[in-house]
């Protein structure tokens, strides 16, 4: 894919440009997405459950200003979901519209020889590309512009799955027996995105920049919350990021995440709140934390945590 | 900056990242394209290049920080008089000079050279500081520093003491440097390579010997490797079956075509975990192997369905419920001190325990289970029961039998191996981690 009007110059472009497609990322996340765009070579995004891990892919794909391609993993998914598929009812359609044409071709008088070798002249127009249904995968190659791949998900697909994905990401191409090799007219930028319930193969890791995303610093979270909720006012979005960086310190099923921190902040202006205290906490608690035993076990040291982050922010 | 690449890509390997050869061209392109000018780009160009899970990033950053830590060199030289190289600059080394002008950069610039010269990143074992320090200084040509040395105090002269005197505090410090750099350089280099050669005698000594200063790395060796055996056989629960198509399947799902057979589906053959009833000898002597052995096997729960676990020694009990109720490493614990279990540790008695288990647990042994008994058959001249045995046999999938001895010393003296050893499908020696890791491979294996 082609620098258009020097979007990826320099880390710091990068970052500028994300920054007003709405995405704050920090020096890792420009650095990557920089060295990715210019080494052509996938990326694999880790990190705990809403860390904007996905919302990276999009954010790349209104940044460079080209489709996104998304495709979703899951166990069992395969070729004929990711790739392509011939359009059997199509197919099939057509051969019954066309039947009087084909007994014309074949002409009755003719010999078995002779109808078989007249066939066979025809023998591709049922397999070729307008009966061809790309998937994903194709698409993303075929793409004139040039598209953003996201494959989300990867651990969770079949591990034939990923060494067939192989193929793909580092030769940009795909063969198709009937049709023959399709290769990317303009090589897509590939993001996968993993939440390490398995660990993926070391082939796969070897053909991708790897990028972690952990949770946030609190200045950034900060600067994050800042953007998504630029109504919020200073003392209480200070207050809010610091009581969620408690909160994530806690051994919790589900820590809370930024999309959670964001919900969390637009309740507390709905409630038109200035600043963080123990009650309003108490009773938002359930926007961000969703499960019964993580509630318990935060509202039993709520005081604690209150505290804590008034006292930091003070 | 290639070479100092090279050493880096060196150290991480050392500490336990495998980078690849493809992995650090990358790295070496991705630096060419986001340059050297600010720090926290660089790093995060080797982090994505090189590092490639989570752990990884952890020892990245760890290694990355030490090896490019800037320090200044901390060596203390008088600052020089010039005089020095009047005296007799023809046989003065280089580093002579440099320590005259104080020239601190000069020194650790040098310094590094010799590092290069002699090979340093091939330290591996703290033995080894000494000889690399002593060539640093070779490299450095210190004897030719002191044999100037030698020569100026004799010849005497206007300002030689002082010259010396000099020379001699810089030759100290120098010593001085070359060897911390030595020991910071080991500390990058070989810190994992002695971890880890602890790491494989772990792999085969004997539990039984295993000193107790061990266990935590062992319960570490054991998480590492319950992990991997759970990651390769997860997914292998559904196979196809190929060749034998599932008809009324692909009846259903072709419907809308027709009747036209068009998406075809093959059966497909489930492989199923087994059920594992393990019956544990407790005596002193197997304890250790006991642990470790119940330690990997709850971790297995990719591998295994169930577990029900008894113990036994004059008599025999059953401890499931202690494994549900806490962490397993608390439950290995409370097992070996036997607290608030009713458990008789007099004589290991086999026979007993097989009646124990037959008269009021067989209803555990189904079709689907495969029992495991680990003990080393060592029956104190009791009655072996080996009918019991028979019969817990007959009733179950499989029987394996894991023996902590090794093979020629069983049937000797008490041992009744030879005579249980018939009863038994599969008949294994457990005495180190990596039988335990056999045993693995032969549980996933249903016949």
């Amino acid at each position: 894919m082609t620098d258009q009007n020097g979007k990826f110059e320099s880390v710091d472009k990068v970052r500028e440009g994300f920054k007003d497609a709405g995405y704050i990322c920090n020096t890792d996340i420009a650095t990557t997405v920089y060295l990715a765009f210019h080494l052509e070579k996938p990326v694999l995004v880790e990190g705990p459950a809403g860390v904007g891990k996905t919302e990276l892919a999009k954010k790349a794909a209104s940044f460079m200003d080209v489709p996104l391609i998304r495709l979703q993993c899951y166990e069992g998914l395969d070729e004929s979901k990711a790739l392509y598929e011939w359009k059997y009812g199509k197919q099939l359609l057509y051969t019954q519209l066309l039947r009087d044409k084909l007994d014309q071709v074949i002409d009755r008088g003719n010999d078995m020889d002779e109808s078989i070798r007249t066939l066979h002249q025809y023998e591709d127009i049922f397999f070729s590309p307008q009966f061809l249904e790309p998937r994903p995968l194709l698409k993303a190659l075929q793409a004139e512009q040039g598209a953003v791949l996201l494959i989300d998900e990867v651990d969770k697909a079949d591990e034939e799955f990923e060494a067939f994905l192989l193929e793909i990401l580092s030769e940009f191409q795909v063969s198709i027996p009937e049709i023959g090799t399709v290769r990317a007219k303009t090589k897509p930028y590939v993001f996968l995105t993993s939440n390490s319930t398995r660990e993926l193969s070391e082939a796969l890791k070897r053909r991708c920049l790897h990028l972690f995303i952990p949770f946030p610093e609190p200045e950034l979270e900060r600067e994050i919350v800042r953007y998504h909720v630029p109504a919020i006012p200073d003392l209480l979005e200070k207050q809010l990021v610091m009581f969620i960086h408690e909160v994530r310190k806690l051994e919790l099923k589900k820590a809370p995440s930024i999309s959670e921190t964001i919900d969390w902040a637009r309740a507390l202006i709905l409630l038109h709140a200035e600043g963080l205290d123990r009650d309003l906490t108490r009773k938002t608690l359930n926007t961000f934390l969703k499960f019964e035993e993580d509630i318990r076990a935060v509202d039993e040291k709520l005081f604690l945590l209150v505290d804590k982050a008034l006292k930091e922010t003070a | 900056m290639d070479r100092v690449l090279n050493s880096f890509i060196v150290t991480l390997r050392g500490a336990g990242v495998p980078v690849s050869i493809s992995e650090s061209i990358d790295a070496a392109q991705a630096l060419a394209i986001s340059g050297y000018g600010n720090r926290q780009v660089v790093k995060s160009s080797l982090a994505a290049t090189l590092a490639k899970s989570v752990a990884e990033k952890e020892i990245f950053e760890d290694c990355f920080d030490r090896f490019f830590a800037y320090q200044a060199p901390k060596a203390d030289f008088a600052a020089g008089q010039d005089n020095g190289d009047e005296q007799n600059p023809g046989d003065m080394p280089p580093i002579g000079g440099m320590i005259m002008e104080g020239d601190l950069g000069g020194v650790a610039l040098a310094v590094r050279d010799a590092a290069r010269s002699v090979d340093l990143q091939s330290i591996r074992f703290f033995t080894q500081r000494g000889i690399f320090t002593s060539r640093m200084l070779q490299a450095l040509q210190l004897d030719q520093l002191d044999r100037f040395m030698a020569d100026l105090y004799r010849e005497g002269g206007s300002g030689a003491a002082a010259t010396t005197r000099l020379l001699e505090q810089g030759r100290d410090a120098l010593v001085d440097m070359v060897r911390r750099f030595v020991e910071e350089q080991y500390d990058i280099y070989a810190r994992e390579s002695t971890e880890r050669i602890i790491e494989r005698y772990l792999w085969d000594v004997r539990l039984t010997e295993l000193e107790e200063r061990h266990y935590d790395r062992m319960h570490f060796l054991i998480k590492k490797l319950v992990k991997r055996m759970n990651d390769r056989f997860s997914r292998r629960r559904r196979r196809a079956k190929r060749g034998a198509l599932d008809f009324k399947r692909t009846l259903r799902s072709n419907m809308h075509h027709g009747g036209l057979l068009f998406e075809t589906h093959w059966k497909k053959k489930r492989v199923n975990r087994p059920d594992v009833v393990i019956l544990c000898d407790v005596s002193r002597s197997m304890s250790t192997v006991v642990r470790f052995c119940l330690l990997m096997l709850y971790g297995l729960n990719e591998v295994v369905a169930r577990i029900r676990s008894f113990v036994f020694c004059s008599s025999l009990l059953e401890v499931s419920h202690v494994f549900e109720s806490c962490p397993v490493a608390v439950a290995v614990e409370r097992l070996r001190t036997g607290e608030g279990l009713d458990i008789h540790m007099g004589r290991t008695d086999y026979g007993s325990a097989f009646w124990d288990f037959t008269n009021r647990h067989l209803e555990a042994v189904t079709g689907k289970t495969t029992v495991i008994i680990l003990g080393d058959a060592r029956s104190n001249y009791g009655d072996p029961a080996d009918e019991l045995l028979q019969k817990i046999s007959e009733r179950c999938r499989r029987l394996i039998w894991l023996n902590p001895e090794t093979s020629p010393m069983w049937g000797t003296g008490d041992s009744e191996m030879k005579r249980y050893m018939r009863l038994c499908d599969q008949v294994m020696e457990c005495s180190t981690l990596r039988h335990l890791e056999q045993l693995v491979r032969v549980l996933v294996r249903i016949p």
